[in-house]
């Protein structure tokens, strides 16, 4: 259908945004709402189904509603509209329909509308609040005014009547719904610039609110009544200005209505924006910064509106007069924070700070008034203040009280007070970076941190929730890790990287004006210059390897600091938005502070003590090996041997095992016999390629042969290979000890091959033992330890000495389905104590099952020989 | 045209890319899951507290390749990710009927 008059709104709406793009049309929203009326005139004069229905007597009005109502329409915004009858809808209604919409449809406008009497009208804006949402927005464009001016004051009249509590509820829970869905939309990668917080939703709730409360006609009129203030009013023109302009770019590149500013888009409407690249810093974020300005102001006025709805149907009308707080020089008005003057400001400055203290603890927020003041004071806030005991003491009393329903510590920020208090967290205010990675600017985001740290106090609903809850109450210092949130990336006022290293620098003068002592400076700079060490590990090395852990624990040191770094790490990765922190990475950061925790709390493998120990032996293996040896090479295989393995392997040994793992290259194992000074005791080393019960076929071995083993230490080395000490006493038969040894060599080959090579040699293990002289024997303990080590199952066996002991104990572990990836064997004269760092072969993991625990607790005792005291064979003869 | 599907421990993750770049493979679909096999989840004990963790982390990577690639990608994933332990992963490959590149059109191996 050709129709002369879509043709023109299509031509003058194309010139209109023409002129836009060129930013020849500063009022867009205003003529496209101009030239859509025109459309609509033109249409309707010339209707004849509009003609017959006046004159059969059924008047009606085409009225705008929505956007459109509101003379704000954006290049593809929606058009809706209603034709509103008096009594009854005559049939006629669908020619008029076709003639007005038709040609809008066939132009790809997207048109709703809606055909209802007055009646119906009204019912149902009192039953649906989206529909008395676009009712407050109505607006008559053509027909009978009448009609319209009858209905709206049915509608007013009502609404005060009846429906004006019920209507309010609803913009209260509509926007708590909204932040829901949509979330706050200032600070994500894509905001959402109408529905989302921040979002031109913000500025129409408020407006709502003001033509429901106070009868307002215009957007103008927000400032006439006094809702807002003349500033805050242009502040409202020109951050709406600001997003319309943004809103109809994006209609235009996307070449459809959409609110959703993409990630994708933003480079190109930035450019569409003008915005020069300067001083390194790219467009886009300069341009997102910009609009996250805007938006903040949006939610802000959005937040007035939500508190000014709040208190009025909370607060009786009488109680309006001011009231003094308990801090002198506040008072209390209308449940918002007020200086009572500004001269007691300038005698008193700390009240610039008092006033968020105030607010933090009472939880009423600053007035429109209160923030402005503040802002225009924040001078006062002087280098002398800024270490002032006293202004400390509160800027730290306010960081406890900073929390995601109410933070104290963003207004602060929005009013300049927190960054005249420290000047070096200026470089960081919209501070954007153009990824998916981080979604806030970063004094949002370092803000954001210090209200997650807080929210740990509570112990939330899930398991991880109340493991930072529990981890919090250990924290003595809060103070700390505060601060520490709060300064943990002012590194990054420069784009150069490291900004770790850098923020711990320029923390540590902010720390001395903070007063921290040298304790907590110490611990403050750590944790910044730390703050990506856990998130980092848990994602890269494997956490399941001990030496992870142990790494981390040496890393960090301290029980004390590792809780802050967990902390921190959790509320920073949080902070910054879902691809930092999700189930799948806080599973990871979780599981590694556990274990490393462990690691600490055992103490055993990354004290003081042990480092030092540690570091002594490797320069005196360094110092044998030197001869043979390059320096870098030896200090090659020694990084990859495990701590535990330098800890307790004497140097003599692990030098020995160097040199075997050299000459290992494709045999199964390698040993070397040496025989002890001035004892008659032999020590084998043995170097070998990892397989399932390696351990116990060596012990096996040495039983078949007679050979007596005293004690004995296994190690892994990396993966794939095993590092053995044992301490023996050599055949009796000295005369052919050599030819001994190489027997015990070849059966260890084949048992390696040979699964049941050794099956005969276990028969041969006794049954029961002698009868022990002397003292009451005490019986066979079997230990299990599955708490002290994250990675292994620790089993302990207390017994008595006998021939083939180590070799029945290592077979029952290995037929159980265990690794012995440690092993520490000793005998005490006839005591013996055997420790097993075991792992479940199957998933390479420490043993979960009860079930399976027990098995293994009853296979060991199965198969050591009973125990008679004297008693107990007297009894049997 | 295959496709390749490797799930892999979470730091072998880097490893991989740059293995595959080497060859020349630099597309891939990488998410982040979670699952178990032999290794199964486990538990921590903080304070008296235990804490379960159902699951193991792994990463998912997706390749599409040519046939002719196939084995030298399957290979080359399987080196970088290994580790000796259990717990390395696994590499599935499944049969591509089609493939079509959304901005040009262009189908099949031409679009890989």
């Amino acid at each position: 259908m050709d129709s002369p008059e879509a043709n023109t709104l299509i031509e003058k709406k194309d010139i209109l945004v023409q002129a836009f793009l060129k930013g020849q049309a500063p009022d867009f929203l205003d003529r496209l709402t101009t030239a859509l009326d025109e459309y609509f005139y033109s249409v309707f004069e010339k209707s004849i189904a509009a003609r017959k229905m006046v004159i059969a007597g059924n008047p009606f009005a085409v009225i705008a509603l929505g956007g459109y109502g509101r003379k704000e329409q954006c290049i593809h915004s929606d058009i809706d509209l209603l034709i509103l009858f008096d009594k009854t809808v005559p049939p006629d209604v669908e020619g008029f329909v076709q003639e007005l919409l038709y040609p809008l449809w066939d132009a790809r406008f997207e048109v709703g509308y809606a055909v209802r009497t007055i009646d119906e009208c009204l019912r149902m804006s009192f039953e649906r609040f989206d529909i008395l949402t676009t009712v407050l927005d109505a607006r008559f464009i053509c027909g009978a005014s009448l009609i319209y001016s009858a209905f709206m004051e049915k509608f007013r009249q009502r609404l005060a009547a009846r429906h004006l509590k019920p209507t309010l509820t609803y913009l209260l829970e509509h926007g708590e719904k909204r932040l829901e869905d949509f979330g706050d939309s200032t600070y994500l990668v894509a905001p959402d610039l109408k529905s989302g917080f921040g979002g031109l939703r913000d500025y129409h709730t408020l407006l709502w609110y003001a033509k429901i409360k106070s009868n307002i006609k215009t957007r103008r009129d927000l400032a006439y009544y006094g809702i807002l203030s003349h500033l805050e009013y242009e502040s409202l023109e020109d951050s709406l200005t600001y997003i319309w302009d943004i809103r109809n770019r994006l209609h235009y590149i996307t070449k459809r209505k959409n609110d959703t500013l993409h990630f994708e888009h933003q480079a190109e409407v930035a450019s569409l924006m003008d915005f020069k690249n300067s001083g390194g810093q790219p467009d886009v974020e300069l341009f997102l910064g910009e609009l996250h300005e805007k938006m903040e102001f949006l939610k802000q006025a959005f937040q007035i509106t939500y508190e000014d709805i709040l208190s009025s149907s909370r607060i009786k009308k009488n109680k309006t007069a001011a009231k003094p707080t308990k801090t002198q020089g506040l008072m209390v008005h209308k449940r918002r924070l007020y200086f009572s003057n500004t001269v007691a400001i300038m005698q008193t400055p700390d009240l610039l700070l008092q006033i968020f203290l105030e607010s933090g603890q009472s939880r009423i927020p600053l007035s429109i008034e209160a923030r402005r003041v503040a802002s225009e004071f924040r001078h006062l806030v002087d280098e002398t203040m800024r270490s002032d005991p006293k202004t400390v003491k509160i800027f730290k009393r306010i960081l406890g009280l900073s929390y995601w329903e109410f933070n104290v510590l963003n207004v602060m920020l929005s009013t300049g007070v927190l960054q005249q208090l420290i000047p070096e967290f200026t470089a960081l205010v919209n501070k954007i970076q153009y990824n998916h990675y981080h979604l806030f600017p970063v004094d949002k985001h370092s803000i954001r941190c210090v209200q997650i740290i807080n929210s740990f106090k509570d112990p939330g609903t899930t398991m991880a929730d109340s493991l930072y809850a529990s981890v919090y109450k250990e924290i003595r210092n809060k103070n700390v890790l505060l601060v520490a949130g709060l300064l943990h990336d002012i590194g990054k006022a420069d784009p150069a990287k490291e900004h770790s290293r850098r923020g711990a620098r320029i923390a540590a003068p902010i720390l001395d004006r903070l007063g921290f002592n040298p304790t907590e400076k110490e611990d403050i700079v750590f944790l910044i210059e730390n703050h990506l060490l856990l998130a980092k590990t848990a994602t890269r090395r494997d956490i399941f390897d001990e030496e992870t852990a142990v790494f981390t624990a040496n890393s960090v040191g301290k029980i004390r600091l590792l809780r802050m770094l967990f902390l921190l790490t959790v509320a920073d990765s949080k902070a910054t938005g879902p691809k930092a922190w999700n189930d799948w990475t806080e599973n990871l950061i979780k599981d590694l502070f556990l274990k490393t925790m462990g690691i600490l709390k055992t103490g055993e493998l990354a004290s003081k003590k042990t480092q030092r120990l540690i570091e002594k032996k490797k320069k005196d293996v360094l110092g044998l090996l030197r001869e043979n040896w390059r320096e870098e090479e030896v200090n090659q295989q020694l990084s990859s041997m495990s701590r535990r393995y330098l800890l307790y392997v004497p140097a003599g040994n692990i030098v020995d095992h160097i040199n075997l793992f050299r000459n290992l290259k494709d045999r199964d194992y390698i040993w070397q016999i040496t025989k002890e000074n001035g004892s008659d005791m032999r020590t084998v080393s043995i170097c070998g390629k990892d397989k399932p019960g390696f351990y116990s076929k060596i012990a096996g071995v040495f039983f078949q042969n007679s050979i007596d083993i005293v004690a004995s230490q296994a190690y892994s080395l990396g993966d794939a290979h095993i590092l053995d000490i044992f301490n023996v006493r050599p055949p009796k038969d000295r005369l052919f000890e050599k030819e001994k040894w190489e027997k015990a060599e070849k059966d260890l080959f084949r048992a390696l091959e040979d699964d049941h090579y050794l099956d005969r040699a276990l028969e041969k293990i006794p049954q029961t033992l002698p009868p022990l002289p002397g003292k009451q024997p005490e019986p066979n303990q079997i230990r299990i330890d599955n708490q002290t080590s994250s990675f292994f199952t620790i089993v302990e066996v207390l017994t008595y000495d006998f021939p083939g002991l180590l070799f029945a104990v290592t077979n029952a572990l290995y037929r159980s389905g265990l690794n012995v990836n440690v092993a520490m064997v000793g005998t005490k004269v006839d005591q013996v104590i055997d420790i097993f760092y075991v792992r479940d072969m199957q998933g390479d993991q420490k043993v979960e099952s009860k079930e399976k625990l027990d098995q293994i607790k009853s296979t060991i005792i199965n198969c050591l020989p009973k125990i008679h005291t004297k008693e107990v064979l007297s009894e049997k003869n | 045209m295959k496709k390749i599907e490797a799930i892999i421990k979470p730091f072998k993750l880097d490893d991989v890319k740059e293995a595959l770049s080497e060859i020349g493979i630099y597309g891939m679909t990488v998410t982040e899951v979670n699952g178990y096999g032999r290794q199964k989840g486990h538990k921590e004990i903080y304070r008296g507290a235990e804490y379960v963790v159902d699951f193991v982390p792994k990463i998912k990577l997706e390749i599409v390749v040519t046939d002719d690639r196939l084995d030298e990608s399957v290979n080359t994933i399987r080196d970088a990710a290994n580790s000796g332990k259990i717990g390395d992963g696994k590499i599935f490959v499944l049969p591509v009927e089609q493939s079509v590149r959304v901005r040009t059109g262009e189908s099949g191996d031409e679009a890989i």
